[in-house]
């Protein structure tokens, strides 16, 4: 097993490097340039050179790239070009939102997706699966700047009980800051029920169609102890791969749903990057990103091993 | 014990937690917004800005947002009146001027406070100016006609030039990578300490969250009445918070719900919505700025007058202002660049503007022997005006006989390939309005994107920058203007106004290009 897991360790080395390599080349293909950006219409060529120079941008790219992953080795991302504070620094500063707002979002889309998936499969062509499925539907379909517009019209233009967007208020404890996430959260917990609703209705199908169940209901367990204990078990490795990917998506930052609720976290930071040309930024953030994604798919198989014991690491 | 008692002991709570936490609850959905969401002193504003400033150094940035914060911070010697014109501001009044144009003779005010509790002196000014010299393009462009800038006792300052620069006052006036004065010791690249004049500080920044500015108790504010961003500075709002916003349709909900007490730059279909809410009043800041499409002179169909003729008699620019601003009280369609009132207001040249008249058009491109080559029009979806002025552009041109090709790229992409005369051949742009014709666009000086380079524009600009006479400026502006409609460097499309809105019980607010929070107060 730790052969095993040292094999896959290796593996995810690999595929950081190779995520490095094509984020920067893919970054520095993109025309746009962040010197005239900066210095506005005003900037003459010989202004825009000289600040070029400053970010090493008048290197030949291979150069810049093999400096670049020197860095990278060594744990620094740079300097944003922008912000005027390393890379590892501002994402750091915009970790916070990012990462509760990821954790609400999968409880929220877990809580309403895992029963209606449940329930959809246990009443399988009647209203309820029909409720069920509609909803997923409709919530799959809905794009999220749209609920989230829809939704802060309502609760909070109309009703009041929540802030439009923001983080809280200078100096505010915990409390508020989360408090400013019902919303988003909410938001992105909908939307993303829907594939969580998918997928444990398809699992449960799956599950209730076995001959161990059969058994079970021949032996006139009850229906709930039946689904509950013996079925759920058993429908879980589908519903955490797909709770754990959605979880790393949304880690890499609910862009969108950042944008709307003006959430300073790492969505936000990667859209103004990238609109900037500001590439250590892009680079570190996309690097970063990577990585809790590569480490979200390895936890998911170590969790396989423990839900599952026929699966093996 | 219940089966209530027995749960809630397994989860190590009592009832009367149970009891607590549902009082809790409710009291969370029942309270009014004012009382919980929106808490702030009573005196501290919530601003929401467009976005994250690029940096909090006036010089580092020409971005107006960094101004818009900064210019609370930091002074400039002289600044604008509600006309645009410059007025003195850390100088005591206007400068001294030798009968040659070329010696400025300007007096600092005396016991002018910096942030640091240090007494304001000339050292000061001539090391901030001599960084704006250094770091910002306008101040390159002055500098360039800098002989020496020297002391003349603590609060006297010299500034000999080597020829006139007639629109020296209003490079220095201008908030954009602007001329501010900041304390010496502070001067650092990059600056960390933000050490100025003005009637706010600095205390904090949080990226993507916040700038907080603070009132500076020692403030020594000038004794005329305010005027525009001249005049008596009062802060009367202890606490600003400058809060990124970036999407607009957010900051429209963000103060109509009173979360922000200031929203700036709002989409001009919010304007009914803002108008119907009682608590909320729209502002419209007119003129604020100018759409103009910039012509490659250079190479490619544009290289000859004619078709360049050709292309301004198709367009018809009220269409494209309608098509852009969708209500005719948020911009105007005008010949004349400068408005009535400033000195450099002109019709001349004009009769070709706006006309919109395909068989005039067409008739050209046939003299000049137009080849069909398509015209590429260079513009981005980032500035939605923009790209909606460019399909109507787009329609006119081919009502007229011309072939045209939109080229619709993101904003950066847009700004690197406008350097590049082998891609295009119109791009759209805009600038904010600006009271003096050399600082916008860049067009009428030398090298920039469209290469305008002939002996008729060398020769009127020559004239125009050597006369220091506002009266004589006028008319030598008159006579650039006309060539401009008659060489056709740019387009000058229309004025368009900016909307944004501002709480009910904020007053004092004075509706300016970038929107200043001293002497304004929340009721």
């Amino acid at each position: 097993m730790l052969v095993n897991i040292a094999r896959r360790l290796a593996a995810m080395l690999a595929v950081m490097f190779i995520v490095a390599t094509m984020v920067f080349f893919l970054t520095r293909l993109a025309p746009g340039d962040p010197a005239s950006l900066m210095l506005g219409d005003q900037a003459t060529a010989a202004d825009v050179a000289q600040l070029r120079k400053t970010f090493g941008l008048d290197q030949p790219l291979i150069v810049q790239y093999v400096l670049w992953l020197k860095e990278v080795a060594s744990g620094n991302l740079g300097q944003s070009i922008f912000l005027q504070r390393p890379v590892l620094q501002a994402i750091g500063e915009r970790a916070e939102p990012t990462f509760f707002l990821a954790l609400f979002s999968i409880l929220i889309a877990a809580v309403i997706g895992i029963p209606a998936g449940i329930a959809s499969a246990v009443w399988r062509g009647r209203h309820a699966d029909q409720v069920a499925s509609g909803l997923a539907m409709l919530a799959a379909s809905i794009p999220s700047f749209w609920l989230g517009l829809l939704f802060m019209q309502f609760f909070a233009v109309r009703l009041g009980w929540f802030p439009v967007a923001g983080y809280g208020d200078p100096g505010a404890g915990l409390v508020q800051r989360l408090y400013h996430l019902v919303l988003p959260a909410t938001v992105l917990g909908i939307v993303n029920s829907a594939l969580i609703t998918r997928f444990t209705r398809a699992s449960m199908l799956d599950v209730l169609s076995e001959d161990y169940v059969r058994t079970a209901r021949a032996k006139g367990l009850p229906e709930h102890r039946i689904i509950l204990r013996h079925a759920l078990g058993n429908t879980l490795v589908p519903i955490i791969t797909v709770v754990g990917l959605t979880a790393a998506l949304l880690i890499g930052g609910a862009i969108i749903t950042e944008t709307v609720f003006g959430l300073p976290g790492i969505g936000n930071l990667v859209v103004s990057a990238v609109l900037r040309r500001d590439y250590p930024v892009i680079q570190g953030a996309l690097i970063v990103i990577a990585g809790i994604y590569v480490i979200i798919n390895f936890a998911i198989d170590v969790i396989y091993t423990l839900v599952d014991p026929r699966v093996k690491t | 014990m219940s089966d209530l008692d027995r749960e809630l002991s397994r989860q190590g709570w009592s009832r009367r937690d149970l009891a607590k936490f549902i009082a809790g609850a409710g009291m969370l959905v029942t309270l009014p917004a004012g009382n919980r969401v929106f808490a702030q002193g009573a005196k501290s504003a919530n601003l929401a800005m467009i976005g994250e400033p690029q940096s909090l150094d006036p010089m580092a940035s020409t971005a107006d947002l960094v101004s818009t914060i900064m210019m609370h911070v930091y002074e400039s010697l002289y600044t604008f009146d509600k006309d645009l014109n410059a007025q003195p501001m850390l100088a005591v009044a206007m400068p001294k001027v030798s009968a040659d144009g070329k010696l400025y003779e300007i007096e600092i005010r005396k016991g002018v406070k910096l942030h640091n509790g240090r007494e304001l002196d000339v050292e000061d000014v001539i090391a901030s100016l001599k960084r704006w010299i250094e770091m910002t393009p306008r101040g390159k462009s002055v500098g360039a006609s800098v002989d020496k800038m020297e002391a003349k006792g603590t609060h006297g300052l010299i500034i000999a030039l080597k020829n006139p620069v007639p629109a020296l006052l209003t490079h220095m006036a201008l908030p954009s990578g602007y001329a501010a004065i900041m304390a010496k010791e502070s001067i650092a690249n990059p600056l960390v300490s933000f050490i100025g004049t003005g009637p706010y500080k600095f205390v904090e920044r949080k990226p993507d969250q916040y700038v907080i500015l603070t009132k500076f108790d020692d403030y020594a504010a000038r004794s005329e009445p305010a005027n525009g961003y001249a005049g008596k500075r009062e802060a009367k709002i202890a606490e600003l918070r400058f809060i990124p916003v970036p999407n607009a349709n957010t900051r429209v909900e963000g103060i109509v719900a009173g979360q922000y007490q200031f929203a700036d730059q709002l989409p001009v279909e919010s304007y009914k919505r803002i108008a119907a809410t009682s608590s909320v009043k729209p502002v419209l800041v007119m003129p604020y700025g100018f759409p103009y499409f910039v012509l490659n002179t250079k190479q490619g169909p544009f290289a000859d007058k004619k078709i360049r003729q050709a292309y301004q008699l198709a367009l018809n620019d009220t269409e494209m202002m309608m098509a852009a601003f969708g209500d005719d009280k948020f911009f105007k369609a005008t010949a004349a660049h400068f408005p009535k009132g400033s000195p450099f207001h002109s019709e001349a040249g004009g009769a070709v503007y706006n006309k919109g008249d395909a068989a005039a058009a067409k008739k050209l491109l046939a003299e000049a022997k137009y080849d069909g080559s398509p015209i590429r029009i260079l513009n981005s979806k980032q500035y939605e005006f923009h790209n909606r002025m460019a399909l109507v552009m787009a329609e006119n041109l081919k009502e007229a006989g011309f072939k045209v090709q939109l080229d619709v790229v993101d904003w950066a992409t847009l700004v690197q390939r406008r350097a590049d005369p082998a891609v295009y051949d119109v791009y759209v742009t805009h600038s904010t309005f600006l009271p003096e014709p050399m600082l916008s666009p860049p067009q009428l000086g030398d090298g920039a994107p469209g290469w305008w380079d002939t002996p008729t524009k060398k020769a009127a600009l020559a004239a125009f920058n050597a006369e220091s006479d506002p009266v004589k400026r006028g008319a030598l502006w008159g006579k650039v203007q006309e060539i401009i409609y008659d060489e056709v460097p740019y387009i000058r499309v229309g004025d368009f106004a900016a909307l944004c809105a501002t709480s009910a019980k904020m007053t004092g607010f004075v509706p300016m290009p970038s929107p200043a929070f001293w002497n304004v107060d929340l009721a």
